[in-house]
């Protein structure tokens, strides 16, 4: 019975990105005793989450084999197009942020149109499309960032990135938000018939086509899901920031796809976890926020990025290897 | 006999239009920064003005610190016969050969925005980023701000960039000589990286911080966020640094900066262009004009209203 049960948590894929995230908090944490302070805490899941919710979103792209390279451009562009919008007094903030996840939605339609119907891999798309909405973002404004505004008596603002305290501690609506998402995605992906579709179209897609799966609708609306998210990440990051920059996000995406891999989802598609992802967002994430703590050189801290990032991943390896073993 | 008419028209209208087109000069206004850098796009804001008041042309370009396309544009203007060249340098010794090819074509090549003292420009327009630095430490030290054996923090976008490296190398004149210690830190040019970066260095070390110099202009215009962030009052630590964004004026003007550093962006455009012009009509320049002033709290209004223009 214990054994069974040691081995059905052994098989987990998401056993091995939880050990590193143990190992990582206790090793910084013993270092320096302000890394698990409630100051610390707060700021790191500020960022964290936002990323996160890009990061939940790719897992299920992923999962149906396909990547999204536009994402950290969109991240950019629409809280710009939201804040020119609403800074030029065209609309109400309101109806500005509903115009930017329509602009992104399209931008996911195309994405998941180029795929599925020019049969182009998604690599070589959405890497046209990083190319076009970044500059679209770059000529929208003359490269200007958008000018500090104050959005505090925005309800949506309070409702994207608002903060209130428990005690000392700050949290941030995006937590919810990001929870929120997990959750549903979660369920999306294991509970539901979506789900199968999302796995199936992953891993053999002609089978799947085979047994009546639209796989080329599944592939198209998560393309627009991850470039919602996206947007919904930037605006949230733009309004807690106060600052709109087309340049903002990049090099968010292959940062996120890190995140996804690191959770335990197939980068070759047909496998994925959104637990291991949230995983693998708190692992990359409290590794740079450790690593600052630790106090190594300013300018060594790439150096030192990169090289807990390798042996994450042959742990990690190590790790899976040992899981598919004990299956 | 219509078309007789229209012939004479178009006739009277060549002879009155081509001379003055002919009087209307092509500049090409190179730039080796990022066109989402803050203080960039006052640089070409100067540039574009100045096209707009002369009524010649000015082919702008960004090459985002890649040596190579720069050169590349730099060629590109010198093939086509332009009338003048106003470039900054993305490294010092990257343009030599440029600029030779450019005064062997006789086309007037101004430096503007990084100096590069090894090329033959024909002038330079800017500041002195080895002299900042010295002035941001020593304006520390004269204001009993830090003393000896204090640490100074100095985050920057892109470490290894000329601008930080000059900056840092004037700071350590004064700093070092003093026992001050001082450490720079990668930024990165992402606005909410950077406030998540600073604001970890930050907690992390805020016992030890005795001031910040901001080697850029994204860091510092950033300090108000990150010590919102951390929970720093303004003046707590002093910061000083770069202030060509309006996020700096407000963050003096609110004293979360003691002093920035302003660069005149636009009107360092707009000299360098007008000397582009006046070489290219004969009259060579034989001087360079070194821009830039502190402000603190007194004067950032001024600034603000500058950068508020655009």
């Amino acid at each position: 019975m214990e054994n069974s049960l040691v081995r059905r948590l052994i098989a987990k894929p998401e056993l091995g990105p939880l050990i590193l995230l143990i190992v990582e908090i206790a090793v910084f944490g013993s270092i320096n005793d302000d890394f698990l302070s409630p100051l610390n805490i707060s700021n790191t899941l500020a960022f964290t989450v936002e990323l996160g919710l890009i990061a939940l979103a790719m897992t299920l792209l992923m999962t149906s084999g396909e990547f999204d390279l536009s994402v950290g451009s969109l991240f950019g562009f629409s809280p710009v197009l939201m804040w020119t919008l609403r800074n030029s007094g065209a609309t109400s903030l309101e109806v500005a942020f509903v115009i930017s996840m329509l602009v992104a939605a399209f931008v996911g339609l195309v994405n998941g149109w180029f795929v599925t119907r020019l049969k182009i891999p998604s690599f070589l798309v959405t890497l046209g499309m990083l190319l076009v909405v970044r500059g679209t973002a770059l000529f929208m404004t003359d490269g200007f960032p958008q000018r500090t505004w104050s959005a505090g008596g925005s309800w949506l603002a309070q409702a994207l990135a608002g903060e209130f305290y428990i005690g000392s501690f700050r949290v941030y609506m995006s937590v919810f938000w990001f929870v929120g998402a997990a959750l549903l995605l979660g369920y999306v992906l294991t509970q539901t018939k979506i789900g199968n579709w999302i796995q199936a179209a992953g891993g053999n897609a002609n089978a799947a086509r085979a047994r009546g799966v639209n796989v080329d609708r599944t592939k198209v609306g998560l393309f627009i899901l991850c470039s919602l998210m996206a947007s919904l990440a930037g605006i949230i990051s733009s309004i807690r920031t106060s600052a709109a920059n087309p340049n903002s996000g990049t090099g968010y995406e292959l940062e996120v796809i890190a995140m996804v891999v690191i959770g335990g989802t197939a980068l070759t598609g047909g496998r994925g976890t959104i637990i291991g992802t949230v995983l693998g967002v708190l692992i990359l994430r409290v590794m740079r926020n450790g690593i600052v703590f630790v106090g190594v050189p300013g300018l060594a801290y790439n150096i030192f990025i990169g090289a807990i990032i390798l042996g994450m991943m042959a742990l990690h390896s190590g790790l899976e290897r040992r899981h598919n073993a004990g299956t | 006999m219509l078309r007789k008419l229209a012939v004479i028209a178009c006739t009277a209208f060549l002879s009155v239009a081509i001379p003055g087109a002919s009087q209307a000069k092509t500049f090409y206004w190179i730039s080796h920064g990022s066109p989402a850098d803050p203080v960039w796009t006052y640089f070409l804001a100067g540039a574009e003005q100045w096209a707009k008041d002369t009524g010649n042309t000015v082919k702008t370009s960004f090459h985002n610190g890649d040596v190579a396309a720069q050169q590349e544009a730099e060629r590109a203007a010198i093939a086509a016969k332009a009338d003048g060249i106003v470039t900054s340098s993305p490294d010092p010794g990257s343009l030599v050969q440029i600029a030779k090819e450019a005064n062997a074509a006789h086309i007037p090549i101004i430096n503007f925005n990084t100096p590069d003292p090894t090329a033959s420009f024909d002038a330079y327009v800017g500041g002195d980023n080895v002299t900042f630095g010295k002035r941001w430490a020593q304006y520390l030290v004269d204001h009993h701000l830090i003393k000896a054996g204090d640490f100074v923090w100095m985050p920057v976008e892109v470490p290894g960039a000329t601008y930080g490296v000059q900056e840092e190398q004037g700071a350590a004149s004064v700093l070092k000589p003093l026992g001050i210690t001082w450490e720079v830190t990668d930024s990165t040019l992402d606005q909410a990286e950077i406030i998540s970066r600073m604001s970890d260095y930050l907690t992390a070390n805020h016992k030890k911080i005795k001031a910040i110099i901001g080697l850029g202009d994204l860091v510092n215009g950033s300090i108000k966020r990150v010590f919102d962030q951390v929970g720093i009052k303004p003046g707590e630590i002093p910061v000083i640094g770069w202030g060509d964004s309006l996020d700096t004026t407000q963050e003096v003007l609110d004293g979360y900066v003691v002093a920035a550093q302003w660069q005149d962006p636009q009107a360092t455009s707009y000299v360098a262009l007008s000397l582009a012009a006046m070489a290219s009509s004969g009259i060579r320049p034989g001087f360079n004009i070194i821009t830039g002033a502190l402000y603190d709290k007194t004067n950032a209004d001024i600034y603000s209203k500058i950068l508020s223009a655009k």
